[in-house]
């Protein structure tokens, strides 16, 4: 494989690459030369060429405004119109070899066992705050904190049934949680839709690689919410409540209702009576048994939640306390991925599982603690500073990129209002090769969004939402902020490096039953009549054809 | 209306039926052999072996691109796209003064199509591992299309239930081929894996998710193609609608073979779908069904046909 290198011509845009120093890439070691997991992929780029690239990258297009997979980025400051783009998926696909993703896995796996036990923990007996290891102050004063569901404990007991931690990749190799998502994390339809246009774009990547699949997360899904469900019936019935399609990911939405074969609904078609979950159907009202909700605690029940809120279902709250309804996420679990609570994510595995935690956070400094405060204050240019109850990117602030004035303001804020900001050591996010818009490859920062379904086990996707900041140099990956995504692939365990050089696809499937009487003549009596015929004539007409050798039979 | 032209349509639905099966399988087994295994180690396994199987072939080569590339656009290969195209295309001229002009062109503009590669995006070249699903695309658009035209077009006929009832047995015959080569053998619990590529295969993934609420596994699967009567392409609906096709086209259906026939295995499916319990195996009712399409389809032949087929042996 080695040898290729020099062999193609100068017109492959992966010749000219080279990895960003002092950034890990995930796909070339530091001198240039491919990862043993990336040769074939290498190999492959360099066959597709620059004109390939940008013929895949027209497809891609064309194919996602057909489809109506597309994101709309926001205007920015300026007020600008919003605009409808097709989903920036980026073609060079993230490699994690088997054995990477299975510590990543267990990793994740245990993180959300944790903070499940937390959310419980916190609406019930709240001894982390009773051993003094999280401080109520801290819990209470959370945005997302639920006082109205102080003691209701769910079906199972699972509080956290879809989450997704966004990890990143530091220079030296570990992976990092940066961010916990328990309360509505989105971008899974794009990781199902990423794979299948990956598929249809560049199959000739996927050569000499047994990538692990993803589209069985929808039935994972419908799974666990079946499996929490309080139905005394056989079978229970899901729903998917959105806010309605003006809701910028109602595309998932609307993804995920149809791949698990489950109604859309919003607030108008759902009605509680007498504490029970109603739909409102052709043939009357139906009882809903599980609802997974794709919007925030505060728009869900005008009754409880906020009062003016025209999203929700009164009574839904009610219905819920009574457990004849279970809502994935429940409600209040927002309390777990705040930002605060975040630095004591590790403590809790300690304290509720009795484990190290395998994933680390990245440093994290609560403002609270006048003398953190100061030691922040006074290198903030070499911090990132965050908003605690926000998602998205919204307000955060990357020192080393901010310039004077910028950190005179912050350095105002954070002065004046300490709890609502945490600071973070910068992380060299790894970077991986990504298409620029002149079909050239260049290092691009990553990080990675994995999801989990929590029902009566955990159960993570394989991979997950590879996100890329697309202007050089940017750690900015959010979608809305004019990031794009990659397709994560996982490759099955035992497929490293030595397939690369089988050059041939996998043998998938087993050698099919022999069916004696399954012959393809065998329904074609006439048809043979008739192609004898078609062919005597046209071997009356030109004697001199070579006769073709029939297959029928 | 002519035995011979009859004959046509008939073939020409079984051509069109047959490469629009193709062309979904093709695309779903294409898909599905770029990754992996799913976690969960199905019981079901159908991938290009499979597909092959199905229409009669060796299991020869392990390599995916070939088998695929054999089955969409290799000329010599009669269970090929391209030659289903072709063959529809010939049935279409000999008749082209029963069909419209719009389903003529239709269906002549997607055999050259086809034959050109210049279907989908400019410049895509047939031999390139997207090959396989871009023609797959092209030939689901078209024979839908083509189907479209026909229904608004066409006069409601005696000529378009020859045309409707070849499409009809083509379906019917393709799915139970399918099942057949892909579900388990034996009726053990652990065989019941999943069974998405059956789905993904006819296109009736989101009909099913609809129609049914267990898990797309093996036993349920095979069910719904099998007895699900209002999914169009399963086998009991084809046959339904096989019946009215044959009932209406035919001089006396009261007493005549291939209605009583169809009508009977009708009956016969209803009645297996309530007296199989949930579970049970189902190949030996697949494997029955195909061989009562194949007397079907003789006795077609020989009530309809005769004398088409006498004007074959005349050459």
């Amino acid at each position: 494989m080695g040898s290729g290198v020099q062999t193609a011509g100068t017109d492959a845009p992966i010749d000219g690459y080279r990895p960003q120093a002092p950034f890990l890439d995930e796909l070339f070691e530091h001198d240039g030369t491919p990862r043993a997991t990336a040769r074939a992929l290498v190999e492959g780029l360099r066959r597709l060429g620059a004109d390939g690239l940008s013929e895949a990258g027209r497809r891609r297009d064309a194919i996602f405004m057909q489809q109506g997979i597309t994101f709309e980025t926001s205007g920015g400051a300026d007020g600008a119109k919003s605009k409808e783009r097709p989903f920036p998926l980026d073609l060079v696909p993230r490699v994690l070899s088997g054995e990477e993703w299975r510590a990543i896995k267990r990793g994740l796996a245990q993180r959300i066992r944790a903070l499940n036990h937390f959310v419980d923990d916190v609406y019930h007996a709240r001894e982390i705050v009773r051993e003094g290891l999280v401080p109520w102050r801290l819990v209470a004063s959370c945005s997302h904190f639920a006082r109205a569901v102080h003691g209701i404990r769910p079906p199972g007991g699972v509080y956290t049934h879809v989450a997704g931690c966004d990890l990143v990749r530091h220079s030296d190799g570990t992976w990092k949680v940066i961010e916990d998502n328990v309360r509505i994390p989105s971008g899974i339809s794009y990781v199902l839709e990423n794979r299948a246009a990956m598929a249809r774009l560049v199959p000739e990547l996927f050569a000499s690689y047994r990538v692990r699949p993803v589209d069985h997360y929808p039935q994972l899904l419908l799974h666990a919410l079946r499996a929490v469900a309080p139905s005394a019936e056989s079978e229970a019935t899901v729903v998917v409540w959105t806010p309605g399609p003006a809701n910028p990911a109602y595309f998932e939405h609307a993804f995920l209702a149809r791949q698990m074969g489950v109604e859309l609904v919003e607030a108008s078609d759902l009605v509680v009576r007498d504490d029970v979950l109603y739909m409102r159907t052709t043939r009357g009202l139906e009882r809903a048994h599980a609802v997974y909700r794709r919007l925030d605690d505060d728009f869900v029940d005008p009754l409880e939640f906020r009062g003016d809120s025209l999203l929700g279902v009164p009574g839904l709250v009610r219905a819920y306390r009574a457990g004849s309804v279970a809502i994935a996420n429940a409600f209040g679990t927002g309390v777990a991925d705040d930002k605060a609570i975040y630095c004591f994510v590790p403590e809790m595995i300690r304290f509720y599982l009795g484990e190290e935690p395998i994933l680390e956070n990245v440093r994290t400094y609560l403002l609270s603690d006048p003398e953190v405060l100061e030691h922040v204050l006074a290198r903030l240019d070499q911090l990132v500073v965050k908003p605690t109850g926000e998602s998205g990117g919204r307000g955060v602030m990357i020192g080393p990129h901010a310039d004077e004035r910028e950190l005179a303001r912050m350095r105002e804020v954070l002065s004046a209002q300490p709890d609502g900001w945490i600071a973070q050591d910068v992380v060299r996010l790894s970077t991986v090769p990504t298409v620029g818009p002149d079909a050239v490859l260049r290092p691009r920062h990553v990080d990675l969004r994995p999801f989990a379904v929590f029902g009566e086990r955990i159960d993570i996707v394989p991979g997950g939402l590879t996100r890329v900041a697309l202007e050089e140099g940017s750690l900015i990956v959010n979608s809305s902020r004019g990031g794009g995504s990659k397709d994560t692939w996982v490759l099955e365990e035992g497929d490293e490096s030595d397939r690369a050089g089988a050059g041939g696809f996998p043998v998938a499937d087993t050698q099919p039953p022999a069916l004696p009487d399954l012959r393809y003549g065998a329904w074609t009596g006439q048809q043979q009549q008739q192609q004898q015929q078609h062919q005597q004539q046209q071997r009356q007409q030109q004697p001199q054809a070579a006769p073709r050798p029939c297959h029928a039979r | 209306m002519l035995a011979r032209i009859a004959h046509e349509l008939y073939w020409l639905g079984r051509n069109l039926a047959r490469a629009e099966f193709t062309a979904r399988a093709v695309e779903a087994v294409f898909q599905a052999e770029l990754q992996g295994t799913s976690e969960s180690t199905p019981g079901v396994s159908f991938g290009s072996g499979g597909l092959l199987a199905m229409f009669g072939d060796v299991h020869q080569s392990p390599r995916t691109s070939p088998a695929l590339g054999q089955l969409t656009l290799d000329a010599e290969r009669p269970g090929s796209m391209l030659a289903s195209i072709e063959r529809a295309r010939e049935g279409a001229r000999t008749v082209r003064d029963v069909i419209s002009a719009d389903m003529w062109e239709a269906i002549n503009t997607t055999a050259l199509g086809l034959r050109g590669g210049g279907y989908g995006w400019a410049g895509s070249n047939p031999s390139t591992p997207a090959g396989p699903s871009l023609a797959s695309q092209y030939v689901k658009e078209r024979t839908a299309l083509i189907w479209g035209v026909a229904n608004r077009s066409m006069l409601r006929d005696e000529a378009k239930c020859f045309l409707d009832a070849g499409g009809l047995i083509e379906i019917a015959d393709m799915v139970l081929r399918m099942l057949r080569v892909a579900l388990p053998v034996g009726d053990s619990a652990s065989a019941d894996g999943h069974a998405l590529i059956l789905l993904q295969a006819v296109g009736g993934f989101h009909a099913y998710l609809r129609a049914v609420t267990a898990p797309p596994n093996a036993h349920p699967v095979a069910r719904f193609l099998l007895f699900e009567r209002a999914y169009p392409d399963s086998v009991a609906a084809c046959v339904d609608s096989m019946h009215e096709a044959f009932a209406m086209a035919d001089a006396g259906p009261r007493n005549s073979k291939p209605v009583l026939r169809v009508s009977r295995l009708a009956a016969d499916l209803d009645f297996q779908r309530r007296a199989i319990p949930d579970g049970a195996e189902l190949t030996g009712i697949c494997e029955q069904t195909q061989q009562e399409l194949n007397r079907i389809d003789q006795d077609v032949s020989e009530r309809y046909f005769a004398g088409a087929a006498m004007a074959g042996a005349r050459g």
